[in-house]
């Protein structure tokens, strides 16, 4: 397998444009932390990001960031929190910023912070056919065309290269806590939801709920009395979000409707329901389970994707078919871009 | 040219006489939405349905006519202005709200449902729809989710396309189609996303599913006021710099607060320079913490008075002002245009500064009522375009405007849309290359390139085989063609 590992934009666009002319198929590649999600067939290259890892431009009055996509997340962290901020999502150390972006990957944090998408507010893209292209504007608010941004987040590499964006980030709390239950299940974590005010996220387990906390120090104590007015609770001292199933070969990331989650994981003896969103992280040992979990999710009106091991992406219908074939035309015309991924 | 005269028996033979309008008269009144762009719409239809929608996409697509949405037409872009006799789909009529739940957090709704109705609907339940346009009591969510509508809430809960889970599109080819989910994610590219905000140029929305934002359990609202307008630009960033986002920070000047105070009696300053009006919202002890930061912010930058609104009927009533100033402004003189550019909140004192020169070199009256927390300018020329030259010198001064806040790092809009308005200024900040990914993309949704042609990208930005077939015939194109 041949690799290409780019210093610049142009030189990606340069071996993108190569590759096309070629049929060199290709598997873009940041962190290597969803190198499973939608199954990529076999390529014959592999292009990597983490060269591309500048830093372009950061003032914390903004309350936007712009870096190249290579840059891994720690570093993005370290970068913010010299401005007291943060970028709201929960994605491991080593995974690099266009990764999350590209694998679309849930925040946990949503109900607080709100959803990952809204966060990319500008795009530069490398196509499959090497056009670099941008959309989108370094500003917190823009309606300025077409968000071309938006079918990259979470388009899995199929459609080009994310090498460059401008993140929309905010004020790190003032202070966190993470709350711990010694009981679980669905109906509790559906009490907490609706007891704590405004909480950061409620992750449900059968055994225990996870309460994470975020905010001004007088609102935090609230909440947590909130909290305990529910269940007793312990303080949390690990990483919050911990590891989801580390030693299982199979992970499933469910999303249905919120108020499905009861349905969804009655039968279930090991899960992480995210409250009021409607995310739930299945572990699985083999493939048989999982289909019979999908087909429960089907029924649900959702979607299962494999995060973890092989599985897939699910072989529900894409919607507008006719429309996601065009979209891939437009922007990858030879087709080179991790075939078969997004199906 | 299209037989206009065969799709209007088509027409009404699919939607009945009274779903048609046929009345030239009444025809005009839909040739233009409320910006300053008139055209001429060949047919108009009122639909009830999405099956009314897959009907008039049908006919449109027999008769190789162009189709163009229009909700409350209150937009200002020039989105919903019919262009070369098209077939302008009407959707107010689809008004009802089909489901609440407030267990999933979502709605859906019919694209002519105004946004102020469905919060209200809401509030009962404990929830709110966050984004709230000025012109909320008027324009539907349909128009809302083309034009990704933001509002001064948006600082601090997002703009639309944040609280749009899902949509049900007609697109050209007459198919329906559900983007976006319930769920939190979907099968698929994003076409959710894409879609909210496209200005009417990829389908048609019959149905929306909005996310609902509970209500805050407490709220403070704040009029702070200025004897100076740099001193008032730079308590915005001021702000922001003490890890504060507020649930808004609205800025006016003195031109403005006169105009809104003659007109709501608000007890609005009207000897400030400028005032902010800033919302925090959240727990009690939040709010209290933020508010105790904003005044700190303020009293840095040399601030007059903090009036902070006692009960929900003040509150009520210094929105009011806020929300009423494009009403009130008609005290200035009896036209307005209005940009919406967003600049780095940053440079807000310098682009002010520069907006009055500009707007004092062409001898216009400048208003301004802005977004400022998000950095969204509203700078309003008043005018009377009846006197000759007048509305010349009120377009130089708007390239000139415009041109200011690219150079600043801005962005044409934030939050009325490019429609036809600034869609000519959409080479100034993208390539080329750019602009034909756009129209590609856009194409893939409209391969005949009937969804409300000639908006949003400049003609000449188009998907490879146009530009091979528009190329070949330059020059030779009819009146209204998709180019």
């Amino acid at each position: 397998m041949d690799l290409i590992h780019p210093h610049t934009k142009r030189d990606a666009a340069e071996a993108l444009r190569d590759a096309s002319a070629a049929g060199t198929r290709a598997l873009v590649v940041g962190g290597r932390r969803h190198a499973d999600k939608g199954e990529p067939t076999e390529v014959d290259a592999e292009l990597w990001t983490t060269l591309l890892d500048d830093r372009v431009a950061y003032d914390p009055a903004e309350m936007l960031c712009v870096v190249e996509a290579g840059m891994r997340i720690r570093d993005l962290r370290m970068l913010l929190a010299d401005g007291g901020q943060e970028w709201p999502v929960d994605a491991p150390d080593d995974a690099t910023v266009g990764g999350v972006i590209a694998t679309g990957g849930p925040t946990i944090r949503q109900l607080r912070v709100g959803a990952m998408r809204d966060t990319v507010v500008e795009m530069e893209v490398v196509t499959g056919d090497g056009r670099l292209v941008r959309s989108g504007a370094r500003t917190v608010k823009n309606v300025t065309g077409y968000d071309v941004h938006r079918l990259m987040t979470g388009s899995l590499g199929t459609l080009g290269v994310i090498v460059q964006v401008a993140l929309k980030v905010r004020p790190l709390p003032k202070m966190t806590r993470t709350l711990v239950t010694h009981e679980g299940g669905i109906e509790l974590g559906r009490g907490l939801l609706d007891a704590v005010p405004l909480p950061a996220a409620v992750l449900a387990g059968p055994d225990r709920i996870v309460v994470r906390l975020e905010g001004w120090p007088e609102e935090v104590e609230e909440q947590t009395a909130a909290a305990r007015s529910v269940a007793a609770a312990e303080e949390l001292d690990t990483p919050f979000p911990g590891p989801l199933f580390p030693k299982a070969p199979i992970v499933a990331e469910a999303a249905v409707a919120p108020s499905r989650l009861g349905t969804l994981v009655a039968e279930l003896g090991a899960y992480r329901a995210l409250m009021g969103i409607g995310f739930a992280w299945v572990p699985f040992d083999d493939g048989s389970a999982l289909g019979a979990f999908r087909s429960r999710v089907a029924e649900l009106g959702g979607i299962a994707p494999v995060i973890r091991g092989p599985g897939g992406l699910g072989d529900d219908a894409l919607p507008a078919a006719d429309v996601h074939r065009r979209i891939k035309d437009a922007m990858d015309p030879a087709g080179i871009l991790a075939p078969g991924r997004m199906g | 040219m299209p037989d206009l005269d065969a799709a209007r028996k088509d027409l009404i033979a699919a939607l009945g006489p009274e779903a048609v309008l046929t009345d030239p008269h009444a025809l005009r009144l839909y040739a233009r939405d409320a910006s300053m762009v008139e055209g001429s719409a060949g047919l108009v239809a009122f639909v009830r349905s999405t099956e009314d929608v897959v009907a008039c996409m049908r006919v449109a697509a027999r008769h190789d006519l162009p189709v163009v949405p229009r909700g409350s037409g209150t937009g200002l872009a020039g989105a919903a202005t019919p262009l070369g006799d098209p077939l302008l789909v009407v959707t107010s009529k689809m008004d009802r709200i089909l489901e609440v739940s407030p267990e999933d957090r979502l709605a859906w709704v019919e694209p002519g449902v105004f946004n102020l109705d469905l919060a209200n609907e809401l509030r009962a339940l404990g929830f709110t729809y966050a984004p709230d346009p000025s012109s909320q009591q008027v324009s539907s969510i349909g128009g809302n989710v083309n034009t990704n509508a933001g509002g001064p809430h948006c600082l601090a809960y997002g703009v639309t396309s944040a609280h749009v889970l899902a949509l049900d599109v007609v697109l050209p080819d007459g198919t329906v189609e559900r983007v976006g989910s319930e769920a939190p994610a979907a099968r698929g590219y994003d076409l959710r996303g894409f879609v909210v905000g496209s200005e009417g140029t990829l389908g048609v929305v019959t149905a929306i599913c909005v996310r609902l934002t509970p209500l805050p359990p407490a709220v403070r609202t704040m009029l702070l006021d200025f004897a100076d307008v740099d001193d008032c630009a730079r308590t915005v960033s001021g702000i922001v710099a003490r890890g504060v986002v507020p649930a808004a920070i609205e800025m006016m000047d003195q031109g403005i607060v006169r105009a809104v105070e003659a007109f709501v009696h608000a007890g609005y300053p009207t000897d400030a320079a400028a005032v902010l009006l800033v919302e925090v919202d959240g727990i009690a002890a939040a709010v209290e913490a933020q508010a105790r930061e904003i005044e700190a912010a303020a009293r840095e930058h040399h601030v007059g008075t903090i009036r902070v609104a006692s009960d929900d009927a003040e509150r009520a009533l210094l929105w009011k002002g806020r929300k009423s100033a494009f009403g009130a402004i008609a005290r200035i003189a009896p036209h307005y245009h209005l940009h919406d550019c967003v600049v780095p909140r940053t440079k807000l004192a310098e682009i002010l500064s520069g907006v009055y020169e500009i707007a004092s070199r062409h001898d216009i009256v400048v208003t301004n009522v802005f977004h400022a927390g998000d950095g969204n300018l509203h700078p309003l020329f008043s005018f009377d375009r009846t006197v000759p030259g007048t509305l010349e010198r009120v377009l130089a001064a708007s390239d000139e405007l415009v041109r200011l806040c690219v150079d600043a790092g801005g962005a044409l809009s934030g939050e009325h849309g490019i429609g036809l308005e600034k869609r000519d200024f959409m080479p100034l900040v993208f390539t080329p290359d750019d602009l034909d990914a756009q129209a590609c993309l856009r194409a893939a949704f409209d391969p005949d390139g009937r969804m409300n042609p000639r908006k949003v990208l400049p003609d000449g930005a188009r998907c490879g085989d146009y530009a091979a077939a528009a190329l070949a015939a330059e020059g030779a194109l009819p009146e209204g063609t998709w180019i």
